[in-house]
């Protein structure tokens, strides 16, 4: 009978968490819908499709699904390496992957920057041979963006690597499969899960990135200019409907995309029991 | 034959998991490898499967040699402990998945699929998930996935291990009759020797990495040839006695010779065992008709269904050591394992506490080992040290005893081991040579890999071979004896023990060692100077009184001494002024196959301890 004895803590205790939540996240959200339907769907219609917010709509979502197709290929080789194999400083390349984590997006940009910039070697030589501009284009974008989610995907597919049985392997040796029949029918089917969160994680996380992208890709119009870093402009320009109209489609993504891996993450629990 | 093992050796670590294993299976033979867990059995299944590369021997299948075909060209099929079926695919899937790999045509599969899911008694499931079955359901499909594609052999890794009692017989009925449908070759992999009895063509017994012994479950279990395997296969009575021409000894008491035993040739020690239906129980000797051990005491009674268990304490029997059951330290009686069935209990009721007289109906003798030891020579004057208190040791012990020659090259070696064989020469039990002409830790390694030795001894002087001792202790499971300066026999040992578990092994093989050299023992305890606790002292003497019992129990006398100081000036002090000729350390505890440092009190009594022997004991705490 001991719970019954405590109900006024008990109830503090909810009362503070959502009380937290509600201030925190919920209010802020509510505000910048309402502020952004203040002249109805037609007025944030007409935001939205300005030809300048609408490209920069499409490049932000056509760079972070270059980048999301990339890096679920190159963290799922990056976490089975990690998992599966030996190597020297192996403990240190693994605590190397958060470092995207904690450095500023800023810093990302600037070192980017100093790469690929067009009077850097590299960047030169780029151009050079191969008529590519990285800084201050689109690929820049893409570059970032790889740099600032690379952990997503790792992260996400290495625990389900780590407890693979791999019995389920070698009875599919000792029944006559290749490394190759192995890895599709074996290995792969548990991760596609976890790929499809890591994946839409990352682009989530992509389609809001503004520090590394402003300084990597500029602020052109038309060209390079994406949705975060347009709605910088529009609030210093003082166009608040603007700008609650592009942060509501990236908040109506961002927690679409959130809803996706949450349902898909229960789904997989429901596999393995 | 089927399956074919050549000489089959195995090393993780350089430590041989598999230790030159050779086994023949005939066709259709439902064979059982039964050990505890770590014996390499499991490692055996692996290697036939391919899954482990071998480091030497060579396998075969059906004739074939296999040894470094890749798994996925042998045609084995394996059933594994945990049933690894595939999780996401179905039943059907799974059934099908060797026969897809092998491009069967869809219509084959799935009649061959249907057969073996009706076969295993799965039928109409074959839609499931793994997850949606039940353990019984999920081993009975890795069978049938297993069988599929008509596999040369069929391997089984614990494969009921993870099922309830009840399941696991009706499975083991199951499996025994689809095997011998099918006529297919098994090895099947346990640790319960009733699983082993009941599935069994003929059992194969694991320990360490070796293969101890094949035969029926009937031989195995009645006429074993070692003690490993007279122990481990149901419970055994098991004692050393002396075989005569007139039969077998256990001290005063006299059993006719057993039958199993045709020529005695000379008098020598054996062991002895009796299995616990063997033995009958009576109120008077005058009312067994079978040879008896005497009056013993009740210890306790049980019920087991069928029959009745008794464990019974006999009073010791001078000259006579048991093995098994294993008596506790500090106990000075023996133990015997009996059953009766309830119509004997009912004629003779017996509750612990009362007396019954013990009578065995029939004995199997098997050749008593005796203790092996290892001496280590390189020419030098140390070890002309070891190998003279080497020779003696190992005459009193009837040990056989192995010379190694090592450091030195083959020619200088030859020319040593034949001057040392000479010296040593008469009255061992067995002496034999062995040349490596390596550094003394890889001889010692290769030696130990191919025969465990219960001690090496060495010469030793502390500057120079502290390293060494520390190395070749890490090579295996044996004791070590430094030997600084020559002397003689050992007549006064001086066994320091620390209280607890690991110091009962310490008196245990110090015991036995001493029994042989008719010495007698000092159990000593140092306390340090900082305790003063009543307390601890009376635990203590508690320990070092039961050491002295189990001393007794081996025919040691034995005395106790308790000092208190700091521990090595101590044992240096008790040496010099009693005058002991042997001291018994117990080595630092260490994990198998890990690092061994003999640091501290070891080293620094080591170091003032210039004069006798010192016995550094192993102690089979981490071995459970």
């Amino acid at each position: 009978m001991i719970p019954n004895k405590l109900p006024w803590g008990r109830w503090a205790v909810r009362g503070a968490a959502l009380t937290y939540l509600i201030f925190l996240l919920i209010i802020p959200l509510l505000v910048i819908f309402r502020d952004g339907l203040r002249e109805g769907l037609a007025g944030l219609w007409h935001q939205i499709t300005l030809p300048i917010a609408w490209h920069a709509l499409l490049l932000t979502l056509w760079t972070a699904a270059v980048m999301t197709l990339i890096n679920t290929v190159m963290g799922a080789i990056t976490a089975y390496v990690l998992v599966r194999y030996d190597f020297p400083a192996k403990a240190l390349i693994n605590s190397v992957v958060d470092v995207p984590l904690a450095i500023p997006t800023l810093v990302t940009g600037v070192m980017l920057v100093i790469l690929f910039g067009p009077q850097q070697v590299l960047g030169a030589w780029l151009k050079e041979v191969f008529g590519i501009s990285i800084i201050f284009a689109p690929p820049g974008i893409v570059l970032a963006l790889l740099f600032i989610t690379f952990p997503f995907v790792v992260r996400v597919v290495q625990p389900v690597l780590q407890n693979m049985d791999r019995t389920q392997e070698d009875a599919a040796v000792t029944l006559g499969a290749g490394a190759w029949t192995i890895f599709r029918r074996i290995t792969l089917p548990p991760l596609i899960l976890p790929l499809t969160s890591g994946a839409l994680l990352s682009f989530a996380r992509a389609i809001g990135e503004f520090g590394s992208v402003v300084i990597v890709a500029g602020n052109i119009p038309f060209y390079s200019q994406t949705a975060a870093v347009y709605l910088l402009g529009e609030v210093e320009s003082e166009n608040r409907l603007g700008a609650s109209a592009v942060s509501i489609v990236m908040i109506a993504i961002a927690f679409g995309l959130m809803m996706l891996v949450d349902w898909l993450q229960r789904r997989d629990r429901r596999v393995y029991k | 034959m089927s399956i074919v093992l050549e000489k089959l050796t195995k090393r993780y670590d350089e430590h041989p998991v598999v230790n030159n294993v050779s086994l023949e299976i005939k066709d259709g033979e439902f064979f059982v490898l039964l050990g505890s867990s770590g014996s390499g059995k499991t490692t055996i299944l692996s290697l036939i499967a391919g899954l482990v590369p071998a480091d030497q021997g060579r396998i075969l299948l059906h004739g074939r040699d296999v040894t470094w075909l890749p798994p996925q060209q042998r045609n084995v099929g394996f059933v594994f402990q945990n049933y690894a079926l595939f999780q996401y695919m179905t039943v059907t899937d799974n059934v099908e998945f060797g026969l897809s790999i092998r491009k069967v045509p869809a219509i084959k599969r799935r009649q061959r699929r249907d057969e073996l899911l009706e076969l295993v008694g799965l039928a109409g499931l074959g839609n499931r998930m793994p997850w949606q079955l039940s353990g019984g359901q999920q081993q009975r499909v890795a069978l049938a996935r297993a069988l599929a594609y008509q596999p040369d052999v069929l391997l089984l890794d614990e494969p009921l291990g993870a099922l309830d009692a009840k399941i696991r017989i009706e499975l083991r009925r199951n499996l025994k009759s689809i095997q011998r449908k099918l006529g297919v070759a098994t090895i099947f992999v346990t640790h319960d020797q009733e699983e082993a009895f009941d599935l069994a063509d003929r059992i194969g017994v694991m320990s360490y990495g070796r293969l101890l012994e094949v035969g029926t479950p009937e031989e195995l279990y009645q006429q074993p040839q070692t003690e490993f395997v007279a122990s481990f296969l149901g419970t055994a009575n098991l004692m050393v006695g002396r075989l005569t021409s007139q039969g077998v000894n256990l001290g005063k008491w006299h059993f006719p010779k057993p039958k199993d035993i045709q020529e005695i040739g000379t008098e020598r020690r054996v062991q002895v065992l009796f299995r616990p239906e063997d033995v009958a129980l009576a109120p008077d000797a005058a009312d067994l008709d079978c040879p008896n051990l005497g009056q013993a005491d009740v210890e306790a009674v049980s019920f087991a269904g069928a029959y009745e268990r008794l464990r019974l304490r006999l009073p010791p029997i001078p000259g006579v050591r048991p093995i098994s059951p294993v008596v506790a330290f500090g106990s000075d009686f023996f133990l015997i394992d009996a059953t009766r069935s309830p119509e004997q209990a009912s004629r003779f009721p017996l509750h612990p506490g009362e007396k019954a007289w013990v009578g065995v109906h029939r004995i199997h003798a098997l050749a008593h080992p005796g203790l092996n030891f290892l001496i280590l020579t390189d020419g030098s004057p140390r070890s002309e040290a070891a190998i003279s208190l080497g020779g003696q040791i190992g005459r009193l012990a009837h040990a056989r005893v192995t010379l190694l020659g090592c450091g030195q090259t083959t020619e200088q070696l030859d020319a040593h081991l034949e001057e040392a064989r000479k010296q040593l020469g008469s009255g061992l039990a067995a002496i034999e040579t062995l040349l490596i002409s390596e550094p003394a830790v890889h001889a010692v390694a290769q030696a130990v890999e191919k025969r465990p030795y219960d001690m090496i001894i060495m010469g030793f002087g502390y500057q120079e071979d502290l390293q060494l001792a520390e190395q070749i202790l890490e090579a295996g499971e044996h004791n070590l004896l430094l030997v600084p300066q020559p002397q003689p026999t050992p007549s006064k040992a001086l066994i320091c023990v620390a209280i607890g578990e690991p110091g009962k092994d310490d008196v245990l093989f110090a015991g036995r060692l001493v029994s042989h050299l008719s010495a007698e023992a000092t159990l000593l305890s140092v306390l340090p100077s900082s305790v003063h606790d009543q307390n601890m002292n009376s635990r203590i003497e508690r320990f070092l009184e039961g050491g002295v019992r189990s001393l007794s129990l081996l025919g040691v006398p034995a005395k106790t001494v308790v000092r208190s100081g700091l521990t090595s000036e101590e044992i240096y002090t008790a040496v010099r002024e009693n005058g002991y000729d042997l001291v018994v350390l117990g080595a630092p505890l260490s994990k198998p196959g890990r690092r061994i440092s003999l640091g501290g009190v070891v080293s620094q009594t080591l170091e003032k301890i210039t004069t006798c022997s010192v016995l550094i004991v192993r102690s089979h705490y981490y071995r459970g």
